[in-house]
């Protein structure tokens, strides 16, 4: 009976976040179109005022639901990465760390700066889900080292991993949403699988090597030497700046592979032939070819040849 | 140098000893270079035996190429230095002889060539004309074989894709997208018509990105009739050389392409806003079926990838 | 030594008949009754060959290109070349199980799994960088000290041969593992070949064996890269090789060194044991290379295929100057009256290379019709007294290092954490300013050089020495010994006496001059 009444909510509400998934959020509240100082000439559509769009692909394809007394959902996931809401005891720690660290840029009600109030607004932080906010600020990108900069990069963490749930929690109870903090369970993963899905989704961006580079306008796409699992998992449910989100087009367990791919080969790569030049490639081969090949060895006809 | 030197009459050497100051080592000390170079020789030695035992005991691959590279590198200092320092330190001289031969027999060689070769091609024009006629024949029908067989008339390879109506799009592993998965935000990579996503033909000319760029069409004209629902299909294969864009920028709606850095603008049918890229990416026209499936209504409106003389548009 | 030649010998004969020589020397006749070498060996021999470093250049391309093709060899035994699809089964985790084509198969195979197979593979890849480096530096010397005039122009212009088949054979190899970022490059050769006026498709679909990627560019690839490319390398050096020798090497000016001849060290043994050291030292550097610094990690990249890519993929460097070219050239597309031109792909990528392979080929006519030299030369300019060539070499190589630069935009705009877009517009200023300030630098530098006093030679130090009267008074100090040569230039010694001899008889040459006494030392007048 319990069972049943369990599935039968897991149903409705798997039937309601697939309804609420389907259009934009109808959780957020309308928010001013956010500008960026960038992208000349893009055209900024319909249904893209937040960029911060969250989703909730980890209901879909859940086989796991774990619900708080008072019906809330705090877990879901699969077998691959489950995904918890932080406890709502750090909500009002989370309130305080809010006020004092980010209200100043992104508001008091956390729904943001219009662009009006200053050259560039301050995004809201409203229905982006607790993944986002413990992305932003546990990579160190939150609180901004220059608000004024096209993207925010990572930094040493200021707030450490229990204040940032606490404001995650915080934010989420003003606006819940998906998705959840997410935890991978490297057991079973595909190396090989995970290699071929960072090719075809990762490496335009982040170099097959993983080692970032510059994109369009100011903005990068960050190396990924030194990223956790955990935050591997929420840039791709969250889509963080010009990242896309990956949601229908990433089950969990594709997941778990592409992480663990990152945090095995992208960040402990097999270099069997030496040092490794930076993964840059190329140009850094180019480099160590005419300096350290060419120079040194015309260093040698020095010597050995005669100089008058 | 010393300035105002006069001039010496070179002494032509005959016979010389090993007494001869010519003939004598440039180092100062030459019992001292020897055993530096019998210590490099030796060091060499050391080197190419470790190189043996590293192969033959399978020891870590670095060490393969460090005795090797460490034995070749002393044999060679040893060998330069015994050159350079140890043996006669000259300097000598070479008289340079004339390049050119004299007028005779410049004179002679041409009168061969062109009297008396050539003067017999003049004297039998008819001959000369036929033969080279033919040879000229030769030269060209020659290339025929080694050009033309190398692969097939172009044909209209690159003017259609496999793209039709109703072509259902399919990911990579051939699993049809459908609308109602991707939130605002997602890109699909690689996109294929249902059944050619192994062909690696079709892999190149068909390939598109899907963007979900919006929750509802966009687009000027009938372009937003091509973008159900805000699902925008373009060619994936840039404009310019033919890489894959697959580099999408969520927040500034652009795609770039890695290669050259052309930026299509995804919300304008991917104008390029910058880079060196000529023309727009092809945009495929999207609709959602009744079971909710995403598919083409029809192929491109022109042909995709980098331009050729005989593309139109 | 005749007379033991022509007399018929027995075995117990022959051993007082040896000579001198011994049985070596009894070898050399025997050989020399058969091809006739001894004449013109000793004429190899006595050939004096002037020692300058920076005639050495040219051998660390000549010694690299040997690497090349030893290490090739052992290439060729493991690398499979086809695209056939295979399951990769190998000792690299993120590959197995995936489809590969069998020419990125046996390259990760023999990366990991054959001893020895990874330093071979980068040794070869380093060598390659090196040999097209070293080509350049080499063209360099030779463009500055003005050897490619009258009667080296042959000489010039199969190097600058050379260079552009280096170049090719480079990109052809690089692309023979069918990875992810050389895949990438094939792609783009094809959309250039594409763009070619009028015939591009053609010449794709021939080249391609029909459309792209197609089975036949790799094995295509791999035969121009094995056989083609290395027969016409290995001919052409050759015939490099021969006419330096026959026109004997330029020298610099000096003392002693005239037009008309060679002041140096004579080829035997003294200039082969200096660069015989000189290729083993080589060799030995880029085995160090090869084992240290890792290139061309393909397994890193994955197999190509034509809809993934990678970011942050430049060429080889010696291809940057054409990808910096495509990156800056502005969207000049023609479309019109039915046909579409792309400029933007022809002029960078066909055109320009084209020019200024062009003009590298017709330097030495542009020279003798701008200065309207005729003669031959065989001393070398110093740059700075030849201020416009040297001038005019410095704008070339500002604009292709520019180039260079250009082609790695976005490293650049991703190290320096500025926009990729602003890094772009200001390689295309740069790369239009440079040759000219290039240019205007290089000639003024040349015209102050040229009025420096001594000629900018080293400072001869000055002893200082208190007078008498209390003054001070400043001497040249006499140079230090071994730097200058002390001794004038003479030529080979005919015959270096041998020692220990009993009975031998070995004759002089008579009427040639003195010989000097026994044990004199020889000075040089001040």
């Amino acid at each position: 009976m319990a069972t049943g009444l369990l599935l039968g909510t897991t149903v409705v509400l798997g039937a309601l976040d697939f309804a609420a998934a389907a259009g934009a959020s109808t959780k957020a509240p309308p928010s001013t179109p956010v500008t960026t100082t960038s992208s000349p000439g893009a055209h900024r559509l319909p249904g893209q005022k937040n960029p911060y769009n969250a989703f909730n692909s980890g209901m879909v394809n859940s086989s796991i639901l774990i619900f708080n007394k008072a019906g809330q959902l705090i877990q879901y996931g699969s077998r691959s990465v489950q995904y918890y809401l932080p406890s709502d005891a750090l909500i009002p720690q989370g309130e305080a760390l809010y006020q004092t660290n980010c209200s100043g840029c992104h508001g008091v009600n956390a729904d943001g700066v219009p662009p009006k109030g200053t050259p560039g607004g301050y995004p809201t932080l409203l229905g982006l889900g607790p993944a986002t906010y413990d992305f932003w600020i546990e990579s160190g990108r939150m609180p901004a080292a220059n608000p004024r900069s096209t993207q925010a990069v990572r930094r040493v963490a200021k707030l450490n991993h229990q204040q940032a749930l606490a404001v995650s929690a915080y934010l989420n109870s003003l606006s819940p949403a998906t998705p959840y903090i997410p935890i991978v369970n490297p057991q079973g993963a595909d190396l090989s699988n995970g290699a071929a899905l960072f090719a075809l989704n990762c490496a335009a961006c982040h170099t097959i090597t993983g080692d970032g580079d510059a994109l369009a306008y100011n903005s990068f796409a960050p190396s990924l030497r030194h990223i956790s699992a955990t935050q591997v998992a929420e840039a791709l449910r969250t889509g963080p700046a010009n990242m896309p989100v990956f949601t229908g087009n990433l089950t969990d367990a594709q997941l778990r592979d592409v992480v663990a791919y990152v945090t095995h080969k992208i960040q402990h790569p097999q270099n069997p032939g030496g040092f490794g030049l930076g993964g840059l490639g190329p140009v850094g081969e180019g480099f160590v070819g005419l300096a350290l090949g060419v120079g040194l060895l015309a260093v040698v006809a020095f010597w050995v040849g005669d100089r008058s | 140098m010393s300035e105002g030197h006069e001039s010496r009459t070179p002494v032509t050497l005959s016979t010389a000893t090993w007494d001869d100051p010519h003939l004598q080592p440039k180092s100062q000390r030459p019992e001292h270079t020897e055993r530096v170079i019998l210590l490099l020789f030796f060091l060499g030695f050391v080197g190419f035996v470790g190189f043996g035992v590293a192969y033959w005991q399978n020891w870590k691959p670095w060490t393969l190429g460090a005795t090797l590279g460490f034995g070749m590198f002393c044999i060679g200092v040893g060998l330069a230095a015994w050159g350079k320092y140890l043996m006669p330190q000259g300097p000598f001289v070479e008289e340079r002889h004339d390049l050119a031969s004299s007028p005779e027999e410049v004179d002679a060689f041409s009168n061969a060539l062109i009297e008396r070769g050539g003067g017999q091609v003049k004297r039998r024009k008819v001959l000369g004309g036929m033969l080279a006629a033919g040879l000229g024949v030769f030269g060209v029908v020659a290339a025929f074989p080694l050009i033309r067989s190398m692969g097939p008339l172009p044909g209209n390879s690159l003017d259609v894709t496999n793209w039709k109506a109703g072509a259902y799009l399919v990911d990579r592993q051939g699993r049809r997208l459908r609308a109602d998965e991707f939130a605002v935000g997602t890109v699909v990579s690689s996109v294929f018509p249902e059944g050619f996503q192994d062909n690696e033909v079709a892999q190149t000319s068909d390939v598109v990105i899907v963007i979900r760029a919006a929750s509802a069409p966009f687009g000027t004209g009938s372009r937003s009739s091509w973008t159900p629902q805000g699902y925008v299909a373009y060619s994936k294969m840039c404009t310019h050389l033919g890489c894959p864009v697959g580099l999408y920028e969520r927040q500034q709606n652009l795609l770039v392409c890695p290669c050259h850095q052309s930026m299509f603008d995804v919300g304008d049918q991917a104008t390029p806003i910058f880079g060196p890229a000529p023309r727009p990416l092809p945009q495929l026209p999207l609709y959602v079926d009744a079971e909710g499936y995403l598919r083409a209504q029809s192929g491109f409106d022109q042909p995709t990838g980098p331009g050729f003389w005989e593309r139109t548009t | 030594m005749s007379a033991a030649r022509t007399k018929p010998t027995t075995a117990r004969q022959s051993k007082a008949a040896l000579g001198p020589y011994g049985r070596t020397g009894k070898a050399i006749a025997e050989l020399d009754d058969r091809l006739g070498i001894a004449k013109g060996g000793r004429t190899f021999f006595d050939k004096v060959f002037p020692d300058h470093w920076s005639f050495m250049l040219g051998e660390i391309a000549l010694y690299s290109f040997i690497v090349l093709l030893a290490t090739g060899v052992f290439l060729t035994l493991y690398y499979v070349p086809s695209t056939g699809i295979t399951i990769y089964h190998g000792g690299y985790k993120p590959l197995q199980g995936q489809p590969v084509s069998e020419a990125f198969n046996s390259t990760v195979n023999l990366s990991f799994a054959v001893r020895g197979g990874l330093l071979m593979r980068q040794m070869h890849h380093w060598a390659c960088d090196i040999f097209v480096g070293a080509i350049v530096v080499h063209m360099a010397r030779v463009f500055f000290t003005g050897a490619f005039r009258k009667p080296r122009e042959l000489n010039w212009t199969i190097g600058i041969l050379m260079l552009i088949l280096a170049i090719l054979e480079g990109f052809i190899g690089y692309s023979l593992p069918d990875d992810l970022i050389s895949g990438t490059g094939i792609r783009i050769a094809y959309g250039i070949t594409l763009s070619v006026p009028l015939v591009g498709s053609y010449l794709a679909s021939f080249l391609f064996g029909g459309p792209f990627p197609g089975n036949a560019v790799i094995p295509r690839f791999y035969t121009i890269h094995v056989l083609l490319v290395p027969a016409i390398l290995v001919a052409l050096v050759t015939a490099h090789m021969v006419l330096l020798v026959r026109q004997k090497h330029t020298q610099f000016r000096g003392e002693g060194r005239t037009e008309n001849n060679v002041v140096g060290t004579p080829m035997f043994p003294i200039f082969m044991a200096k660069t015989t050291g000189f290729l083993f030292m080589i060799a030995g550097g880029i085995a160090l290379l090869g084992t240290f610094f890792q290139i061309n990690p393909v397994w890193q990249f994955g197999q190509y295929v034509p809809y993934n890519i990678s970011y942050a993929v430049q060429p080889d460097w010696y291809m940057g100057w054409l990808d910096g070219a495509l990156r800056i050239m502005p969207s000049w597309e023609f479309a019109g009256a039915g046909h579409t031109i792309p400029f933007e792909v022809f002029l960078p990528a066909a055109v320009f290379p084209g020019l200024i392979f062009g003009i590298c080929l017709a330097w030495p006519a542009i020279e003798r019709w701008y200065t309207k030299d005729q003669m031959p030369h065989n001393l070398l300019d110093r740059p700075r007294d030849r201020p416009k060539r040297t001038a005019a070499g410095a704008a070339m190589l500002g604009l292709l290092g520019m180039l260079f630069i250009a082609s790695a935009t976005d490293v650049l705009a991703n190290f320096f954490h500025v926009s990729l877009n602003n890094v772009l517009v200001l390689m295309r200023v740069l790369v239009a300013v440079s040759p000219f300030v290039a240019y205007f630098l290089t000639y003024r530098i040349c015209l102050e050089l040229q009025h420096l006093p001594q000629g900018g030679k080293r400072k001869v130090a000055n002893i200082v020495s208190l007078t008498e009267d209390g003054e001070y008074v400043a001497s040249p100090a006499p140079p230090p010994p071994g730097l200058h040569h002390e001794l004038e230039a003479e030529p080979v010694p005919r015959y270096i006496e041998v020692e220990d001899q009993g009975s031998s008889s070995h004759t002089s040459v008579e009427g040639e001059g003195e010989r000097p006494p026994a044990g004199s030392v020889r000075t040089v007048p001040r």
